[in-house]
């Protein structure tokens, strides 16, 4: 779990940064130039970071921003626009140190005026400002120096500030008042916008008053040692598959991102092409209504998920391309646990059927909720109504668009019984992150208003507030005990999403975003 | 003239008005709202009701059809909730796009549609004749998704002639812009050629069957002469009528095809923002598109009636 | 997206309408070259929608992981698509979808059409508004108001007919307007009004069945239309709800699999594009043989 590692980190402060530095010299790009130009699958409306919560947006505006603390390569917290932080004793107070001789790409050098003005926008736009409830407020006292003050003591601050969900980016002070998707592009990072079409492509080049963390010497996660090799970088938006397999082949794309299964056989033979794989992209699920008949019944839920077979599922859902996976976190975290597997992938038909005896089922209808927009999820739709048949359920479909599916779910419309989504950057982020959709208002098995099952309001508190990180931890796995065995989830597996590149790009690694620093040509 | 414009445009007045009140409707009827699209995927429910707030969607239906009109009679559309420019500009960026599109295929469908349909006229019942109606046929049989997928198989990915879609700015490179935009220019085009070319070929069989090109043959002019200056002059008019149709078929078309291709243009603006449920962007949007075309068609209309011998010889 | 094609090559012709006698009528049209080979593509994809249950009993909806993407061959016809679902059940019954879709749009086009056409036409008082809203309708690019309106109503075969009726009727009715307001003015018309007779009889028993021949023509390019625009909607995701077998849904969902699996889209395509000819050339032949101007041409 992230924040076994943070609390320490946290009390070492200032001292983290510097141990473990390396002497030897910083990335430098083997070569400079050309244009990489990147096929992306999601459309793109805007680049307002903390207004946008959307894959899409994070993967290009992420090039362009930074903020005081990201995560590195293995999730674990870091500095970035921050050169130091401590925790006051009381924990009531951080003081962030700012790096010197970071100016944004207009040319103004930052100073804690900006870091203000970024987070008074944040807190009344950004998408993630609730982590701010717990926040007395923040202070600029010297250039160089941020300080936020906390109402009480929470253990989980610094591993919510530098969450990538909905990073808190760091903009010039002039543009604190832009409105909501209307944020000026500015940033302190690597890439600077050329222009922005948006339904087409986004362009960025170089920023060559670009100064990188010296405290790194490679990129780590979304911060660490950043170069532009690249003159100029284009996010263009192929929303056909085929035509972004296509465009790798021709060499007409760079990179692109989620490659069809159905096309990697052939794609690896291709000498030219560098497939990148990124594994535990999501975690596919469907979450049931427990207010709405028939699954508000227990045992009748007990039986869907003893029916199910789940690699059958995440085999439609993915082509081919996922791992099984326990619960809510992936097998790579420190905080990964299988606790619950005893109800994950069952596949007994004939223990559904005494469930569903003991049920009282009726042939009542269960609808699975489901969307056209994300493959994914309408395929593992499809298949999980094909084993809910198989034990004698009557199984519909409601297949609607995203936006559909996303209304009926949050109001609890009647008439559904499974919505299907993809747990994907909160898994990522940690346990924390994830088991907010698990917590009033609204939980995610609707529970109903005001009557959230009290074993899991428990657990998520425990999961807030104990101090001992070991405490927190043993309260996740609880909590993520209960969601399976009363069936507020039904996790499906973890889909791995594939990107690739053209055999001459070099360094580039798969992220959770494509990022375009230390990524070159070779000559 | 400026009384028939005039008198045109008053006309449209109303057929806006109804166009207005039609778009502002169906939005709000449609479920869903944008900030499933600004949560994403990874979006809490504390987050979505934090959004709609911020969006302001939960306000009266009166209170937004008063903004919508107050608005549009100052000429300001709104703006759109995911791209937080206006509406206007948004459109001004777009719009362009698909008219080049849409112009591109309108040269291709008056070429092809032109040509086959007067020289399949003229050699009435040939082998070319039956030859050029048959593909006509074909052009209006063929679904232009479909032979837009064909053409990225086999151009794009089979032979590598041509990129599977994007787009690149006339002005920024013109050939760049013609690689990416001729197969979307074909599949879209392919439609109205059959069209024209099935309409120019019984115009000009009606006009060579008109009394004053028998006089003119009679009076020994050279067949060219007949055909080039009498007949096609004349065959040409009623065919100004179907520009004003055609135009709103390739906006109309230029819907899927913007889409397949991948190109930023109105259609797949619009309908991203049906999908999206960008209320404004759609509003202003499908206002604007819809005025467009029925100023053009008002434009043809004029010139219509401009060019009409019967008016000209009154 | 195609209707105002229709319009406009009806435009072409103004109607000029006499009564034929059926069976002259007929007779000529089973003497016509292309309204037989129209006859011809369509009754395979009529065929195919009516014994869609014994020619392909396999479930189009039904899935067989094991046997996915195999090629069209010996084993699968037709071959299959991702989920190992035959692709000849699935095409087959498509030809029923489009069929019912078409013939329901082409149905309610003909009762609203006329009525609205009708009463425009006749009652000049009703005209200017019920135009108004007509030219309003038509104004918008069809696809996009198509699509505004399944949004609407939500994706689902009956709502995808509902919405290209919409779109489709106010230009049925300014056919049938333009027909009435000619008739009206004719002399056996106005010798009816002289004798006393009500409305409705006039417009029952005069006009009307005069107004046929260019609303049949209509109609039949219509039927094209609809089939189009369907498999169009249902392509972009708006129109019948996958996994219901339309050609616009199997194609939607094979055009990611289009490099490595192309039948899954060529079969449906060819399908739909044998469909629309049959009624275009089926279209033609009406035309040539009910309007008499274009008959003096041949």
């Amino acid at each position: 779990m992230v924040r076994v590692r943070l609390v320490p980190i946290g009390l070492a402060a200032a001292f983290l940064c510097s141990t473990g530095l390396a002497s030897a010299a910083p990335f430098k790009c083997p070569s400079v130039g050309g244009e990489f130009v990147f096929g992306q699958e999601a459309n793109v409306n805007s680049l307002d970071q903390p207004a946008s919560n959307t894959i899409s947006t994070r993967n290009i505006a992420m090039n362009i921003f930074e903020t005081l603390m990201t995560r590195d390569e293995n999730n674990n917290a870091i500095t970035d626009l921050a050169e130091s932080y401590t925790e006051s004793p009381d924990r009531l107070t951080y003081t962030f140190k700012l790096r010197q001789g970071v100016k944004f790409h207009n040319g103004k050098p930052m100073t804690s005026a900006d870091v203000l003005a970024s987070f008074d926008r944040y807190n009344k736009v950004g998408l993630e400002r609730g982590m701010f409830k717990n926040v007395a407020g923040w202070d600029a006292p010297d250039a160089s120096t941020f300080v936020i003050k906390m109402k009480q003591p929470q253990p989980t601050f610094i591993e919510q500030l530098s969450s990538f969900s909905v990073p808190i980016v760091i903009i010039p002070a002039e543009f604190k008042d832009d409105p909501a998707m209307q944020l000026h592009v500015v940033g302190t990072g690597p890439w600077q916008l050329v222009d922005f079409t948006p339904g087409g492509q986004v362009k960025l080049k170089r920023y060559d008053g670009y100064t990188p963390n010296t405290k790194y010497e490679e990129r780590t996660g979304f911060g660490g040692y950043k170069q532009a090799c690249f003159d100029t970088v284009v996010f263009r938006i192929v929303t056909e598959a085929g035509a972004r397999v296509a465009g790798l082949k021709t060499g007409e794309l760079q990179g692109v991102e989620d490659l069809p299964t159905k096309s990697l056989d052939e794609l690896k033979k291709d000498k030219n092409i560098t497939i990148v794989p990124l594994p535990n992209w999501w975690i596919q699920i469907a979450l049931p209504s427990i207010t709405n008949p028939p699954t508000d019944n227990l045992l009748l839920r007990k039986a869907i998920q003893a029916a199910l077979d789940m690699d059958e599922i995440m085999d439609a859902a993915t082509d081919g391309n996922y791992k099984l996976n326990v619960g809510f976190q992936y097998p790579n975290q420190p905080s990964y646990t299988d606790v619950g597997k005893e109800t994950y992938n069952i596949k007994d038909p004939a223990k559904a059927k005494e469930y569903l005896k003991q049920a009282g089922y009726k042939s009542e209808p269960i609808v699975l909720l489901t969307n056209k927009d994300y493959t994914s999820m309408y395929n593992a739709a499809l298949v999980m109504a094909e084993q809910l048949k198989a034990i004698g359920i009557k199984a519909d479909l409601k297949v609607v668009d995203w936006p559909t599916s996303v209304g009926i779910m949050t109001k609890n419309e009647p008439g559904w019984n499974f919505f299907f989504t993809g747990y994907g950057t909160q898994p990522a982020l940690g346990a924390l992150a994830t088991m907010q959709f698990f917590t009033p208002p609204n939980a995610n098995y609707k529970p109903g208003e005001g009557k959230d099952d009290p074993e899991i309001i428990k657990a998520w508190d425990d999961m807030n507030n104990l101090p001992d990180p070991k405490d927190r931890q043993a309260a996740f796995a609880r909590m993520q005990k209960l969601i399976l065995e009363k069936v507020y989830a039904l996790p499906f597996g973890a889909l791995t999403k594939v990107q690739g590149v053209r055999a001459n790009v070099q360094g580039y690694k798969s992220f959770r975003i494509p990022r375009m620093s230390n990524v070159w040509f070779t000559k | 003239m400026a009384s028939l414009v005039l008198r045109r445009v008053l006309g449209a007045l109303p057929v806006l008005l109804i166009v207005s009140l039609i778009t502002f409707g169906m939005m709000r009827l449609i479920p869903g709202d944008p900030s499933s699209v600004i949560g994403g995927m990874s979006a809490t429910p504390a987050q979505l009701e934090q959004i709609r707030r911020d969006l302001g969607l939960d306000e009266p239906i009166a209170v937004q059809l008063v903004r919508w009109y107050g608005g549009l009679l100052q000429g300001n559309l709104g703006r759109s909730i995911l791209m937080g420019q206006d509406v206007m500009s948004v459109t001004l960026q777009r719009l362009p796009v698909t008219i080049a599109l849409s112009a591109y295929a309108l040269v291709i469908t008056l070429v092809l549609g032109l040509a086959s349909g007067i020289f399949a006229a003229l050699r009435q019942n040939t082998l070319i004749d039956q030859l050029a109606m048959m593909l006509a046929m074909l052009g209006i049989s063929i679904p232009n998704f479909f032979l837009g997928l064909l053409m990225i198989i086999f151009f794009a990915v089979q032979l590598g002639w041509l990129p599977t879609g994007g787009y690149v700015g006339f002005t920024d490179d013109p050939i760049g812009w013609l690689r990416t935009s001729t197969m979307p220019a074909i599949s879209l085009a392919l439609l109205q050629v059959g069209l024209l070319a099935r309409i120019t070929r019984s115009t000009m069989l009606e006009v060579l069957r008109q009394d004053y090109i028998r006089t003119a043959r009679a009076k020994g002019l050279p067949e060219r002469l007949v055909v080039m200056k009498h007949a096609l002059s004349n065959a040409l008019i009623p065919i100004t009528t179907v520009v004003g149709i055609i135009v709103s078929l390739l906006v109309s078309g230029s819907v899927v095809t913007e889409t397949l291709f991948s190109i930023p243009g109105m259609g797949q603006l619009l309908t991203q923002a049906v999908l999206n449920r960008d209320y404004p962007m759609v509003q202003g949007g499908l206002f604007l598109v819809t005025a467009f075309l029925v100023l053009i068609n008002i434009g043809v209309d004029v010139c219509y009636s401009l060019l009409d011998p019967r008016v000209r010889h009154e | 997206m195609n209707s105002a094609a229709a319009q406009l090559e009806l435009d072409a012709d103004v109607p000029e309408t006499h009564v034929h006698p059926a069976r002259a009528t007929l007779k000529r049209l089973f003497r016509h070259r292309l309204f037989l080979s129209g006859l011809g593509l369509f009754g395979i994809i009529l065929a195919a929608a009516v014994l869609a249950p014994w020619i392909a009993p396999t479930d189009p909806t039904k899935l067989a992981m094991r046997f996915k993407f195999r090629p069209p061959g010996s084993e699968f016809a037709f071959g299959t698509d991702n989920f190992g679902r035959s692709l000849w059940s699935r095409v087959i019954w498509g030809a029923q979808l489009s069929v019912i879709i078409g013939s329901s749009v082409v149905a309610l086009n003909a009762v609203f059409g006329t009525l609205i056409g009708a009463l425009a036409g006749y009652f000049r008082s009703l005209d200017n508004a019920l135009m108004r809203v007509n030219d309003a309708m038509m104004a918008f690019p069809a696809i996009l108001l198509a699509i505004g309106i399944t949004a609407v109503l939500g994706p689902s075969t009956l709502n995808a007919i509902l919405a290209l009726a919409i779109v489709y009727v106010p230009r049925t009715a300014r056919i049938v307007r333009s027909s009435v307001i000619v008739l009206r003015e004719m002399e056996y018309v106005q010798a009816a009004v002289a004798a006393g007779a009500g409305h409705w009889r006039i417009l029952r028993r005069h006009i009307l069945p005069n107004a046929m021949a260019p609303l049949i023509v209509q109609l039949s390019f219509l039927f094209a239309y609809a089939v189009l625009s369907e498999a169009t909607l249902s392509f972009l995701g708006l129109g019948a709800v996958p996994p219901t077998p339309t050609w616009g849904n199997i194609m939607a969902e094979g055009r990611q699999y289009m490099v490595e699996a192309p039948w899954i889209i060529t079969i449906p395509g060819i399908a739909l594009m044998i469909t629309v000819m049959g009624l275009n050339l089926l279209g033609d032949g009406l035309r040539d043989v009910l309007d008499p101007r274009l008959r003096i041409q041949q």
